[in-house]
């Protein structure tokens, strides 16, 4: 059990209605983990949804076996882990605290059985999760939009701006 | 009022059952744009979400030093300007159209209204729309590894 002042600290639920903070509230834990605790592992299947009160937490994908790649730094109030909350999902990412951090957890499976009870805190947990891959895809598209505009001979190279174009 | 044989047209909606697009199919417009028309501007408030039934729409986005690029165009059966289901969102695209297009347009006030009075339509057609952001980021993130590999000196 957390705190509802704590759930409202985060990005993804903002604009929930208050009678659902009650039930995430319930479901939800408070952890802190130490710096290079591995909250999730690429390709693994996880069952952890994450919600980041303190701390940062880098967002890793391995590039060769001796070279990983950083693609974003979690900060505070943001969320992580949405492969925990959709059927049959695995995790695109490794994410790492890279100091000391302070977070909330879901269980994975518990959310989904819950979600299956209640349409209405489905609802607002994936218009939360789709409003946060929007925020991403458009910062995507921005940085190309930046890198064309100082190497548009790159353009060529670019061949699938189209995937975050938000077309369904 | 839009008939849900049109609907099913659309790759967002052909899968849903006749009851939740009864529901869509009554508080959608078909309408016919004329070519070059512009149906958004980038930046401006996204009132209205768009699904093409015939015709091509050119998403454009002008960057910081004023350039415009063609960055997708939509072809029939794809839904655009999403942003009109989150409220409180800015399109990050220009839509124009290409050619003469039938769209299908939704008040994204009104879609969240319906949302809001079945939860379980709300949550099908938000989860469809978190699958389709989700493996877009994956196929991005994966392109955008490929290319590192193949350019390790920007590293």
């Amino acid at each position: 059990m957390v705190k509802i002042e704590d759930l409202k600290r985060i990005n993804l639920l903002r604009n929930f209605p208050d009678h659902l903070f009650e039930k995430i509230a319930n479901e939800a834990n408070l952890s802190i983990f130490g710096a290079d605790t591995k909250l999730i592992t690429a390709k693994e299947q996880g069952d952890t949804f994450f919600m980041l009160i303190m701390g940062q937490v880098a967002i890793k994908r391995e590039l060769t076996p001796e070279i990983d790649i950083i693609l974003d730094n979690i900060q505070s109030g943001s969320s992580f882990g949405t492969s925990a909350l959709i059927k049959g999902s695995i995790a695109n990412y490794t994410a790492v605290c890279q100091e000391p951090c302070e977070v909330i957890t879901l269980s994975g499976g518990r959310m989904k059985q819950l979600f299956k009870e209640n349409h209405e805190l489905a609802y607002y947990m994936m218009l939360g999760v789709a409003k946060q891959y929007k925020k991403y895809l458009d910062t995507r598209a921005q940085m190309i939009m930046k890198t064309l505009d100082e190497h548009p001979e790159f353009k060529e190279e670019i061949n699938d701006i189209e995937n975050l174009t938000l077309v369904i | 009022m839009v008939e849900k044989d049109i609907l099913k047209k659309i790759v967002f909606l052909k899968d849903l059952p006749d009851h939740i697009l009864e529901k869509v199919g009554a508080i959608a417009q078909l309408e016919i744009f004329d070519e070059e028309h512009i149906l958004f501007r980038q930046n401006q408030e996204q009132t209205l979400l768009y699904m093409l039934v015939s015709g091509k729409v050119f998403l454009n986005s002008r960057s910081a030093q004023g350039k415009s690029f063609t960055l997708d165009q939509v072809s029939a059966g794809r839904a655009f300007g999403v942003s009109a289901l989150f409220g409180e969102s800015s399109s990050t695209f220009t839509a124009v159209c290409a050619r003469t297009s039938k769209i299908i347009t939704i008040s994204g006030e009104q879609m969240r209204r319906l949302f809001e009075q079945d939860y379980e339509i709300g949550h099908i057609l938000m989860l469809k729309v978190v699958d389709i952001f989700r493996s877009r980021m994956k196929m991005h993130t994966h392109q955008f590894l490929h290319s590192l590999a193949r350019h390790p000196e920007i590293i």
